[in-house]
């Protein structure tokens, strides 16, 4: 059943981030993306919830990088998609599209 | 490592108790990072304001995510930790009577004594017997010592705050207020319990294990 699992609202939209951001994916990039594209404001905990379930899903991966002075000695977690992750991000986007086609949403919005 | 004027103390406390290890370093490192950058953009005050704004969403967050995870093993801690707590918060008062009734004729001499014993002796005693209760429920809950203990805090502290609300209503005697007070100052000795568990696991953990 989890090959036809598909993404939250919330994970849709931070999986795209990450596909947005390729290799620069870490909390602070990933929370700021969001915010610029969708206008509305994200705590850097629903970010780091949001990634941390899809990890545990298998859709995403993580990697430490090096310790920095202005993150008071910390290292950044850095983030990128698995194959697996993309497929659920192409499942839902399929659902998505195929929920909305023929409603002409597209021309009433713009 | 070192804080800067911007990172506000306690707040990384809340967050350091709250979220798990490594999380716990990524998430105080993105949010000092990102303060650093509002303190030059809008100074300090504002990277102060917005550092709290973060630390109280992520803390929500933190405890609907740890609940999410484990709400069985939570409700449990949570229902047995208010029995417990039932039962503790009755001894100092059993203690007291039974040390009255064994030892009247010292007490008597010494009412100063019995006084002090029977008012903040009290008060300070309560205060202990719900830190170990803190401290117990967190003993219990490994790897998420604070959630059902800072669960039923609130719950405690709540229930004391509309209950003496509507006792003070119904009887217009604003002493009943105290019962709010004495009981939220509980609820932080539960919390502190607690967290003195979390610290001295993360301590030990931290501490590297002979080969």
């Amino acid at each position: 059943m989890r090959d036809r699992d598909h993404l939250g609202e919330f994970e849709h939209i931070v999986m795209l981030a990450l596909l947005r951001l390729e290799d620069r994916a870490y909390g602070v990039t990933v929370r700021r993306e969001i915010e610029l594209r969708t206008k509305r404001e994200v705590s850097i905990g629903a970010v780091y919830a949001t990634l941390d379930r899809l990890e545990s899903k298998g859709y995403v991966k993580s990697h430490h990088g090096e310790p920095t002075p202005e993150r008071g000695g910390r290292s950044k977690r850095f983030f990128r998609i698995t194959a697996q992750g993309l497929a659920a991000v192409h499942r839902t986007h399929g659902a998505l599209r195929s929920m909305a086609s023929g409603l002409g949403l597209a021309r009433s919005h713009s | 490592m070192s804080q800067s004027r911007h990172t506000p103390r306690v707040a990384v406390l809340l967050l350091n108790l709250f979220a798990q290890g490594e999380e716990a370093a990524s998430l105080l490192g993105d949010l000092s990072e990102e303060s650093f950058e509002v303190a030059a953009k809008s100074g300090t005050a504002a990277a102060r304001q917005w550092y709290w704004r973060q630390t109280l969403k992520t803390l929500a967050h933190l405890f609907a995510c740890d609940f999410r995870n484990a709400p069985w093993s939570t409700s449990a801690l949570l229902i047995g930790g208010f029995l417990l707590s039932r039962f503790v918060s009755s001894v100092p008062d059993r203690i007291l009577s039974a040390m009255t009734d064994k030892y009247l004729f010292y007490w008597s001499n010494h009412f100063h004594a019995y006084m002090f014993l029977a008012t903040d002796g009290m008060l300070i005693s309560h205060l202990i017997a719900v830190t170990l209760v803190g401290s117990t429920i967190a003993l219990a809950a490994k790897g998420k010592e604070m959630l059902a203990p800072t669960a039923l805090a609130l719950v405690l502290a709540g229930m004391a705050v509309i209950g003496s609300i509507v006792v003070t209503a119904k009887t217009a005697d604003a002493s009943f207020l105290w019962i709010a007070a004495v009981q939220s100052s509980n609820s932080f000795a539960m919390v502190a319990g607690a967290a003195i568990v979390r610290m001295r696991r993360r301590s030990a953990q931290a501490q590297p294990r002979p080969a």
